[in-house]
Protein backbone atom coordinates (compact mmCIF):
# COMPACT_ATOMS: atom_id res chain seq x y z
CA UNK A 1 0.00 0.00 0.00
CA UNK A 2 1.34 3.38 -0.91
CA UNK A 3 1.40 5.96 1.86
CA UNK A 4 -1.86 7.85 2.11
CA UNK A 5 -0.27 11.25 1.91
CA UNK A 6 -1.34 13.40 -0.99
CA UNK A 7 0.91 15.83 -2.77
CA UNK A 8 0.90 19.19 -1.06
CA UNK A 9 -0.77 21.00 -3.96
CA UNK A 10 -3.67 18.63 -4.02
CA UNK A 11 -4.52 19.51 -0.48
CA UNK A 12 -5.11 23.10 -1.54
CA UNK A 13 -8.42 23.53 -3.35
CA UNK A 14 -8.38 26.25 -5.94
CA UNK A 15 -10.76 28.46 -4.02
CA UNK A 16 -8.91 28.14 -0.77
CA UNK A 17 -7.93 31.38 0.82
CA UNK A 18 -4.48 32.16 2.02
CA UNK A 19 -4.41 34.08 5.21
CA UNK A 20 -1.71 36.46 6.25
CA UNK A 21 -0.05 36.16 9.58
CA UNK A 22 -0.69 38.88 12.05
CA UNK A 23 1.82 41.62 11.31
CA UNK A 24 4.81 41.38 13.59
CA UNK A 25 5.93 44.40 15.55
CA UNK A 26 2.58 46.06 15.06
CA UNK A 27 1.18 44.33 18.09
CA UNK A 28 -1.84 45.97 19.69
CA UNK A 29 -0.82 48.20 22.52
CA UNK A 30 -2.37 48.12 25.95
CA UNK A 31 -4.90 50.71 24.93
CA UNK A 32 -6.20 48.67 22.03
CA UNK A 33 -7.12 45.77 24.24
CA UNK A 34 -10.87 46.01 24.72
CA UNK A 35 -10.66 44.10 27.98
CA UNK A 36 -8.37 46.57 29.62
CA UNK A 37 -10.33 48.98 31.80
CA UNK A 38 -7.51 51.47 31.44
CA UNK A 39 -8.63 51.88 27.87
CA UNK A 40 -11.64 53.80 29.10
CA UNK A 41 -9.52 56.77 30.02
CA UNK A 42 -10.11 60.37 29.01
CA UNK A 43 -13.87 60.43 28.71
CA UNK A 44 -14.05 58.69 25.40
CA UNK A 45 -17.42 58.21 23.77
CA UNK A 46 -18.93 55.17 25.46
CA UNK A 47 -22.45 55.19 24.12
CA UNK A 48 -23.47 55.05 20.52
CA UNK A 49 -26.70 54.46 18.70
CA UNK A 50 -26.59 51.35 16.62
CA UNK A 51 -27.36 51.84 12.97
CA UNK A 52 -30.88 51.20 11.78
CA UNK A 53 -32.51 53.17 14.56
CA UNK A 54 -35.38 55.57 14.22
CA UNK A 55 -36.39 58.35 16.59
CA UNK A 56 -38.79 56.25 18.59
CA UNK A 57 -37.00 52.92 18.39
CA UNK A 58 -33.29 52.74 18.97
CA UNK A 59 -30.63 50.42 20.27
CA UNK A 60 -27.77 51.85 22.24
CA UNK A 61 -24.40 50.23 22.70
CA UNK A 62 -22.57 50.88 25.95
CA UNK A 63 -18.88 50.17 26.16
CA UNK A 64 -17.58 48.86 29.46
CA UNK A 65 -20.95 48.34 31.09
CA UNK A 66 -22.62 45.14 32.22
CA UNK A 67 -25.64 43.87 34.15
CA UNK A 68 -24.85 46.32 36.95
CA UNK A 69 -26.10 49.23 34.90
CA UNK A 70 -28.05 47.26 32.31
CA UNK A 71 -30.68 45.65 34.47
CA UNK A 72 -31.28 48.62 36.75
CA UNK A 73 -31.47 50.98 33.79
CA UNK A 74 -33.78 48.66 31.88
CA UNK A 75 -36.11 48.56 34.86
CA UNK A 76 -36.17 52.30 35.40
CA UNK A 77 -36.71 53.05 31.70
CA UNK A 78 -39.58 50.58 31.62
CA UNK A 79 -41.18 52.60 34.45
CA UNK A 80 -41.51 55.53 32.08
CA UNK A 81 -45.10 55.49 30.74
CA UNK A 82 -43.92 56.91 27.44
CA UNK A 83 -41.81 53.83 26.84
CA UNK A 84 -43.31 50.91 24.99
CA UNK A 85 -40.39 48.53 25.38
CA UNK A 86 -36.98 48.41 26.94
CA UNK A 87 -34.63 45.48 27.11
CA UNK A 88 -30.92 44.94 27.45
CA UNK A 89 -28.46 42.28 26.45
CA UNK A 90 -24.81 41.47 26.61
CA UNK A 91 -24.21 40.11 23.12
CA UNK A 92 -21.05 38.24 23.97
CA UNK A 93 -19.40 37.65 27.35
CA UNK A 94 -15.92 38.34 26.07
CA UNK A 95 -16.79 41.69 24.57
CA UNK A 96 -17.16 44.45 27.11
CA UNK A 97 -20.36 45.73 25.58
CA UNK A 98 -23.95 46.08 26.70
CA UNK A 99 -26.86 46.91 24.42
CA UNK A 100 -30.10 48.58 25.43
CA UNK A 101 -33.11 48.65 23.17
CA UNK A 102 -35.73 51.34 23.70
CA UNK A 103 -39.00 51.79 21.85
CA UNK A 104 -41.28 54.63 22.82
CA UNK A 105 -44.93 55.52 22.42
CA UNK A 106 -44.13 59.21 22.40
CA UNK A 107 -40.93 61.19 22.71
CA UNK A 108 -37.67 59.92 21.35
CA UNK A 109 -35.69 56.95 22.51
CA UNK A 110 -32.75 59.20 23.35
CA UNK A 111 -34.95 61.26 25.66
CA UNK A 112 -36.14 58.08 27.33
CA UNK A 113 -32.56 56.96 27.87
CA UNK A 114 -31.57 60.31 29.32
CA UNK A 115 -34.59 60.30 31.58
CA UNK A 116 -33.78 56.76 32.66
CA UNK A 117 -30.25 57.72 33.63
CA UNK A 118 -31.50 60.77 35.53
CA UNK A 119 -34.16 58.76 37.34
CA UNK A 120 -31.69 56.08 38.32
CA UNK A 121 -29.32 58.76 39.57
CA UNK A 122 -32.11 60.28 41.65
CA UNK A 123 -33.03 56.87 43.04
CA UNK A 124 -29.41 56.36 44.09
CA UNK A 125 -29.45 59.72 45.84
CA UNK A 126 -32.61 58.80 47.73
CA UNK A 127 -31.25 55.44 48.83
CA UNK A 128 -27.99 57.03 49.88
CA UNK A 129 -29.85 59.62 51.92
CA UNK A 130 -31.91 56.89 53.59
CA UNK A 131 -28.80 54.88 54.33
CA UNK A 132 -27.02 57.82 55.96
CA UNK A 133 -30.17 58.51 57.97
CA UNK A 134 -30.33 54.90 59.13
CA UNK A 135 -26.64 54.88 59.97
CA UNK A 136 -26.88 58.03 62.05
CA UNK A 137 -29.90 56.60 63.80
CA UNK A 138 -28.07 53.37 64.54
CA UNK A 139 -25.65 55.42 66.57
CA UNK A 140 -22.38 53.57 67.03
CA UNK A 141 -20.11 55.00 64.43
CA UNK A 142 -18.58 52.38 62.19
CA UNK A 143 -14.91 53.05 62.33
CA UNK A 144 -12.21 50.89 60.93
CA UNK B 1 -42.17 64.22 32.49
CA UNK B 2 -43.95 64.51 35.75
CA UNK B 3 -44.40 61.01 37.08
CA UNK B 4 -42.50 59.76 40.06
CA UNK B 5 -41.11 56.30 39.40
CA UNK B 6 -41.05 55.49 43.07
CA UNK B 7 -44.76 55.96 43.62
CA UNK B 8 -45.40 53.14 41.26
CA UNK B 9 -43.13 50.83 43.18
CA UNK B 10 -44.61 50.98 46.61
CA UNK B 11 -47.54 53.07 47.60
CA UNK B 12 -45.85 56.42 48.10
CA UNK B 13 -43.42 55.12 50.70
CA UNK B 14 -40.30 55.04 48.58
CA UNK B 15 -37.16 53.19 49.48
CA UNK B 16 -36.14 52.68 53.09
CA UNK B 17 -33.07 51.37 54.84
CA UNK B 18 -32.87 49.73 58.22
CA UNK B 19 -29.53 48.82 59.77
CA UNK B 20 -29.80 45.69 61.85
CA UNK B 21 -26.24 45.24 62.92
CA UNK B 22 -23.00 47.10 62.47
CA UNK B 23 -19.43 46.85 63.61
CA UNK B 24 -16.03 48.08 62.57
CA UNK B 25 -15.86 45.56 59.75
CA UNK B 26 -19.39 44.70 58.85
CA UNK B 27 -22.89 46.09 58.36
CA UNK B 28 -26.09 44.17 58.01
CA UNK B 29 -28.98 46.14 56.65
CA UNK B 30 -32.34 45.73 55.09
CA UNK B 31 -33.25 47.62 51.96
CA UNK B 32 -36.91 47.99 51.23
CA UNK B 33 -39.04 49.56 48.55
CA UNK B 34 -36.69 49.16 45.63
CA UNK B 35 -36.84 46.50 42.99
CA UNK B 36 -34.66 43.48 42.51
CA UNK B 37 -32.74 45.00 39.61
CA UNK B 38 -31.67 47.98 41.66
CA UNK B 39 -30.81 45.97 44.77
CA UNK B 40 -28.73 43.62 42.69
CA UNK B 41 -26.95 46.53 41.04
CA UNK B 42 -26.09 47.83 44.48
CA UNK B 43 -24.68 44.43 45.41
CA UNK B 44 -22.66 44.28 42.22
CA UNK B 45 -21.24 47.76 42.66
CA UNK B 46 -20.25 47.08 46.27
CA UNK B 47 -18.60 43.88 45.18
CA UNK B 48 -16.69 45.05 42.14
CA UNK B 49 -16.80 48.75 41.46
CA UNK B 50 -15.87 50.54 44.66
CA UNK B 51 -12.34 51.93 44.27
CA UNK B 52 -9.62 51.01 46.76
CA UNK B 53 -5.82 51.00 46.89
CA UNK B 54 -3.66 47.97 46.20
CA UNK B 55 -0.07 47.30 45.25
CA UNK B 56 0.13 47.16 41.49
CA UNK B 57 3.84 47.28 40.65
CA UNK B 58 6.71 45.70 42.54
CA UNK B 59 10.39 46.32 41.88
CA UNK B 60 12.71 43.72 43.33
CA UNK B 61 16.18 44.83 44.40
CA UNK B 62 16.89 41.65 46.29
CA UNK B 63 15.01 38.43 46.73
CA UNK B 64 16.96 35.50 48.07
CA UNK B 65 13.93 33.96 49.75
CA UNK B 66 12.59 30.59 48.66
CA UNK B 67 9.66 32.23 46.90
CA UNK B 68 9.86 33.46 43.32
CA UNK B 69 9.62 37.19 42.60
CA UNK B 70 6.24 36.94 40.90
CA UNK B 71 4.89 34.84 43.73
CA UNK B 72 5.81 37.51 46.27
CA UNK B 73 4.58 40.26 43.96
CA UNK B 74 1.22 38.54 43.82
CA UNK B 75 1.07 38.21 47.59
CA UNK B 76 1.94 41.87 48.00
CA UNK B 77 -0.86 42.81 45.63
CA UNK B 78 -3.35 41.05 47.87
CA UNK B 79 -2.32 42.88 51.04
CA UNK B 80 -5.23 45.17 51.95
CA UNK B 81 -4.22 48.82 52.07
CA UNK B 82 -6.07 51.56 53.83
CA UNK B 83 -8.24 53.35 51.29
CA UNK B 84 -9.93 55.96 53.42
CA UNK B 85 -10.90 58.99 51.31
CA UNK B 86 -9.51 57.28 48.24
CA UNK B 87 -11.27 59.93 46.20
CA UNK B 88 -8.23 62.11 46.88
CA UNK B 89 -6.16 59.74 44.78
CA UNK B 90 -6.40 59.94 41.01
CA UNK B 91 -6.50 56.90 38.78
CA UNK B 92 -2.94 56.57 37.60
CA UNK B 93 -4.06 56.17 34.01
CA UNK B 94 -5.82 59.52 33.90
CA UNK B 95 -3.69 61.53 36.29
CA UNK B 96 -2.95 64.84 34.62
CA UNK B 97 -0.07 65.76 36.86
CA UNK B 98 2.33 63.16 35.55
CA UNK B 99 3.12 60.91 32.65
CA UNK B 100 3.98 57.80 34.59
CA UNK B 101 3.01 58.09 38.24
CA UNK B 102 3.24 60.64 41.01
CA UNK B 103 2.13 61.25 44.57
CA UNK B 104 -1.27 62.30 43.32
CA UNK B 105 -2.00 58.92 41.79
CA UNK B 106 0.15 56.37 43.62
CA UNK B 107 1.67 55.49 46.96
CA UNK B 108 5.15 54.03 47.25
CA UNK B 109 5.79 51.41 49.90
CA UNK B 110 9.12 49.82 50.56
CA UNK B 111 9.96 46.61 52.31
CA UNK B 112 13.45 45.61 53.33
CA UNK B 113 14.01 42.55 55.50
CA UNK B 114 17.05 40.39 56.06
CA UNK B 115 17.22 37.43 58.38
CA UNK B 116 20.32 37.41 60.51
CA UNK B 117 19.27 35.18 63.39
CA UNK B 118 19.13 31.42 63.47
CA UNK B 119 15.37 31.38 63.73
CA UNK B 120 13.10 31.61 60.75
CA UNK B 121 11.95 35.17 60.32
CA UNK B 122 8.51 36.17 59.16
CA UNK B 123 7.96 39.24 57.05
CA UNK B 124 4.65 40.89 57.86
CA UNK B 125 2.49 43.52 56.24
CA UNK B 126 3.51 45.93 59.00
CA UNK B 127 7.02 45.88 57.52
CA UNK B 128 5.74 47.75 54.49
CA UNK B 129 6.70 51.36 54.99
CA UNK B 130 5.15 54.23 53.11
CA UNK B 131 7.81 56.26 51.32
CA UNK B 132 7.40 59.84 50.23
CA UNK B 133 4.20 61.76 49.90
CA UNK B 134 0.67 60.57 49.33
CA UNK B 135 -2.66 62.11 48.56
CA UNK B 136 -3.85 61.98 52.17
CA UNK B 137 -2.67 60.68 55.50
CA UNK B 138 -4.47 57.32 55.36
CA UNK B 139 -4.24 56.06 51.88
CA UNK B 140 -1.81 53.21 51.25
CA UNK B 141 -0.97 52.12 54.79
CA UNK B 142 -1.26 48.36 55.23
CA UNK B 143 -4.42 47.29 57.07
CA UNK B 144 -3.50 45.74 60.38
CA UNK B 145 -6.30 44.47 62.54
CA UNK B 146 -4.78 41.67 64.62
CA UNK B 147 -4.10 42.47 68.30
CA UNK B 148 -0.34 41.97 67.87
CA UNK B 149 -0.28 44.57 65.11
CA UNK B 150 1.57 42.39 62.64
CA UNK B 151 -0.74 42.12 59.67
CA UNK B 152 -0.59 39.34 57.11
CA UNK B 153 2.52 37.25 56.56
CA UNK B 154 4.16 38.06 53.24
CA UNK B 155 6.97 35.49 53.34
CA UNK B 156 9.40 33.69 55.61
CA UNK B 157 13.18 34.14 55.56
CA UNK B 158 15.94 31.83 56.75
CA UNK B 159 19.32 32.99 57.98
CA UNK B 160 21.09 35.03 55.30
CA UNK B 161 18.05 35.46 53.09
CA UNK B 162 16.93 38.92 52.14
CA UNK B 163 13.95 40.63 50.61
CA UNK B 164 14.19 44.19 49.36
CA UNK B 165 11.32 45.52 47.28
CA UNK B 166 9.72 48.78 46.28
CA UNK B 167 5.97 48.60 45.74
CA UNK B 168 3.77 51.05 43.88
CA UNK B 169 0.18 51.05 45.09
CA UNK B 170 -2.48 52.44 42.80
CA UNK B 171 -6.20 53.05 42.88
CA UNK B 172 -8.37 50.55 41.10
CA UNK B 173 -11.58 48.55 41.17
CA UNK B 174 -12.22 44.86 41.67
CA UNK B 175 -13.67 44.51 38.19
CA UNK B 176 -10.10 44.85 36.98
CA UNK B 177 -8.46 42.68 39.64
CA UNK B 178 -9.89 41.14 42.80
CA UNK B 179 -7.09 42.63 44.89
CA UNK B 180 -9.01 45.91 44.74
CA UNK B 181 -12.10 44.38 46.33
CA UNK B 182 -13.33 46.37 49.33
CA UNK B 183 -15.32 43.46 50.71
CA UNK B 184 -14.54 39.89 51.53
CA UNK B 185 -18.19 38.97 51.12
CA UNK B 186 -21.51 40.59 50.38
CA UNK B 187 -24.48 38.65 51.61
CA UNK B 188 -27.59 39.26 49.57
CA UNK B 189 -30.88 37.64 50.35
CA UNK B 190 -34.57 38.12 49.74
CA UNK B 191 -37.76 36.14 50.06
CA UNK B 192 -36.61 33.76 52.83
CA UNK B 193 -39.67 31.55 52.45
CA UNK B 194 -39.18 31.21 48.70
CA UNK B 195 -42.71 32.42 48.10
CA UNK B 196 -41.68 33.84 44.76
CA UNK B 197 -40.18 30.50 43.76
CA UNK B 198 -37.08 32.13 42.37
CA UNK B 199 -35.24 29.04 43.48
CA UNK B 200 -36.10 25.42 43.66
CA UNK B 201 -35.32 23.82 46.98
CA UNK B 202 -34.21 20.32 46.14
CA UNK B 203 -35.19 17.78 48.77
CA UNK B 204 -35.16 14.09 49.60
CA UNK B 205 -38.44 13.92 51.45
CA UNK B 206 -39.47 17.25 52.89
CA UNK B 207 -37.92 20.58 51.86
CA UNK B 208 -39.01 22.37 55.02
CA UNK B 209 -37.18 19.86 57.21
CA UNK B 210 -34.06 19.52 55.13
CA UNK B 211 -33.33 23.17 54.38
CA UNK B 212 -32.16 25.29 57.30
CA UNK B 213 -34.26 28.38 57.95
CA UNK B 214 -32.69 31.67 57.05
CA UNK B 215 -32.24 34.04 59.96
CA UNK B 216 -34.54 36.39 58.11
CA UNK B 217 -37.30 33.80 57.90
CA UNK B 218 -38.83 35.12 61.13
CA UNK B 219 -39.04 38.60 59.71
CA UNK B 220 -41.47 37.75 57.01
CA UNK B 221 -44.82 36.08 57.09
CA UNK B 222 -44.48 32.38 56.27
CA UNK B 223 -46.77 31.12 53.54
CA UNK B 224 -50.15 29.86 54.68
CA UNK B 225 -50.97 26.22 54.32
CA UNK B 226 -52.20 25.64 50.80
CA UNK B 227 -51.73 29.29 49.86
CA UNK B 228 -52.04 29.77 46.09
CA UNK B 229 -48.99 31.05 44.24
CA UNK B 230 -49.13 34.82 43.87
CA UNK B 231 -47.81 35.45 40.40
CA UNK B 232 -48.00 39.23 40.83
CA UNK B 233 -45.68 39.25 43.81
CA UNK B 234 -42.28 40.89 43.48
CA UNK B 235 -39.29 40.89 45.79
CA UNK B 236 -39.45 43.84 48.13
CA UNK B 237 -37.18 43.33 51.09
CA UNK B 238 -33.49 42.75 50.54
CA UNK B 239 -31.11 41.71 53.27
CA UNK B 240 -27.50 42.76 52.80
CA UNK B 241 -24.56 41.61 54.87
CA UNK B 242 -21.49 43.57 53.90
CA UNK B 243 -18.14 42.41 55.24
CA UNK B 244 -15.27 44.82 54.80
CA UNK B 245 -11.69 43.69 54.23
CA UNK B 246 -10.59 46.59 56.41
CA UNK B 247 -9.42 49.01 53.75
CA UNK B 248 -12.66 50.98 53.84
CA UNK B 249 -15.21 51.46 56.58
CA UNK B 250 -18.30 49.45 55.79
CA UNK B 251 -20.58 52.47 55.63
CA UNK B 252 -18.16 54.14 53.25
CA UNK B 253 -18.31 51.09 51.01
CA UNK B 254 -22.07 51.25 50.82
CA UNK B 255 -22.18 54.96 50.28
CA UNK B 256 -19.68 54.57 47.49
CA UNK B 257 -21.74 51.67 46.24
CA UNK B 258 -24.94 53.62 46.12
CA UNK B 259 -22.97 56.01 43.99
CA UNK B 260 -23.96 53.65 41.27
CA UNK B 261 -24.64 57.19 40.35
CA UNK B 262 -20.94 57.51 39.65
CA UNK B 263 -21.27 54.71 37.16
CA UNK B 264 -24.09 56.60 35.54
CA UNK B 265 -22.10 59.77 35.60
CA UNK B 266 -19.15 58.29 33.80
CA UNK B 267 -21.50 56.99 31.19
CA UNK B 268 -23.36 60.24 30.74
CA UNK B 269 -20.24 62.38 30.65
CA UNK B 270 -19.48 61.30 27.15
CA UNK B 271 -23.04 61.60 26.05
CA UNK B 272 -23.07 65.34 25.61
CA UNK B 273 -26.80 65.77 25.80
CA UNK B 274 -27.75 64.96 22.24
CA UNK B 275 -27.08 62.36 19.66
CA UNK B 276 -24.14 64.29 18.38
CA UNK B 277 -21.32 61.87 17.93
CA UNK B 278 -23.43 59.00 19.18
CA UNK B 279 -24.17 58.25 15.61
CA UNK B 280 -21.66 56.18 13.86
CA UNK B 281 -24.53 54.91 11.89
CA UNK B 282 -24.41 55.81 8.30
CA UNK B 283 -21.05 54.56 7.20
CA UNK B 284 -21.30 51.47 9.33
CA UNK B 285 -22.14 48.39 7.38
CA UNK B 286 -21.08 45.58 9.66
CA UNK B 287 -21.40 44.73 13.27
CA UNK B 288 -24.37 44.99 15.55
CA UNK B 289 -27.31 47.07 14.51
CA UNK B 290 -30.82 47.77 15.60
CA UNK B 291 -33.37 45.49 14.06
CA UNK B 292 -35.13 47.20 11.18
CA UNK B 293 -38.58 48.10 12.34
CA UNK B 294 -40.25 46.95 9.16
CA UNK B 295 -38.11 43.83 9.14
CA UNK B 296 -37.49 44.43 5.46
CA UNK B 297 -33.93 43.84 4.45
CA UNK B 298 -32.71 47.28 3.55
CA UNK B 299 -29.79 45.86 1.72
CA UNK B 300 -27.14 46.32 4.33
CA UNK B 301 -25.80 42.95 3.47
CA UNK B 302 -25.77 43.92 -0.16
CA UNK B 303 -22.68 42.13 -1.27
CA UNK B 304 -22.96 38.62 -2.47
CA UNK B 305 -20.85 35.95 -0.91
CA UNK B 306 -20.03 35.24 2.63
CA UNK B 307 -19.32 38.07 4.99
CA UNK B 308 -18.80 37.29 8.60
CA UNK B 309 -20.99 39.73 10.46
CA UNK B 310 -18.85 41.92 12.58
CA UNK B 311 -15.60 40.60 11.23
CA UNK B 312 -15.58 40.88 7.51
CA UNK B 313 -15.61 43.75 5.18
CA UNK B 314 -12.80 45.82 6.39
CA UNK B 315 -15.04 48.83 6.12
CA UNK B 316 -14.44 51.86 8.19
CA UNK B 317 -16.11 51.37 11.51
CA UNK B 318 -16.44 53.39 14.61
CA UNK B 319 -13.69 51.26 16.04
CA UNK B 320 -11.17 53.28 14.14
CA UNK B 321 -9.27 53.15 10.97
CA UNK B 322 -8.85 49.93 9.13
CA UNK B 323 -9.74 47.35 11.66
CA UNK B 324 -13.32 46.29 11.56
CA UNK B 325 -13.12 44.29 14.74
CA UNK B 326 -12.85 45.68 18.18
CA UNK B 327 -9.64 43.74 18.58
CA UNK B 328 -7.44 46.09 16.66
CA UNK B 329 -4.94 44.42 14.43
CA UNK B 330 -6.30 41.02 13.60
CA UNK B 331 -5.86 39.28 10.32
CA UNK B 332 -9.59 39.57 9.70
CA UNK B 333 -10.13 43.26 9.65
CA UNK B 334 -6.69 44.48 8.77
CA UNK B 335 -6.63 44.36 5.02
CA UNK B 336 -9.29 46.05 3.02
CA UNK B 337 -9.44 43.22 0.55
CA UNK B 338 -9.39 40.12 2.60
CA UNK B 339 -10.41 37.39 0.32
CA UNK B 340 -13.63 36.59 2.11
CA UNK B 341 -16.01 38.66 0.13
Amino acid sequence: MPPKTKPAEAALPADDVSMNDEPVGDSPSLNDDPHNPARMAFGEQRIRILPGSSDTAASFEFKGEDHTLGNALRYIIMKNPKVEFCGYSIPHPSEDLMNIRIQTWEGTAVEALEKGLDDLSDLCDVVEEKFIEARDEYGTPMEA
Amino acid sequence: MEYDPMIMDTEATGPSVKITEAGSHHVDFELQGVDLAFANSLRRVILAEVPTMAIDLVEFSANTSVLADEFIAHRLGLVPLNSKNVDDVAYSRDCDLCNDRCENCSVTLSLHARCTGDDIMRVYARDLVVDGGRANQWVGSPVITDPEGLGTVICKLRKGQELNVKCIAKKGIAKEHAKWAPTSAVGFEYDPHNKLRHTELWFEEDASKEWPKSKYADWEEPPQEGEPFDYDAVAERFYFEVESVGNLEPDAIIQQGIKLASVIQTVTEGEGGDTNGMNGADDYNNGPRSPDTGMVGSGWQGDAGYTTPGYGGGNTSTWGAGAATPYGATPYGQSHSNGWS
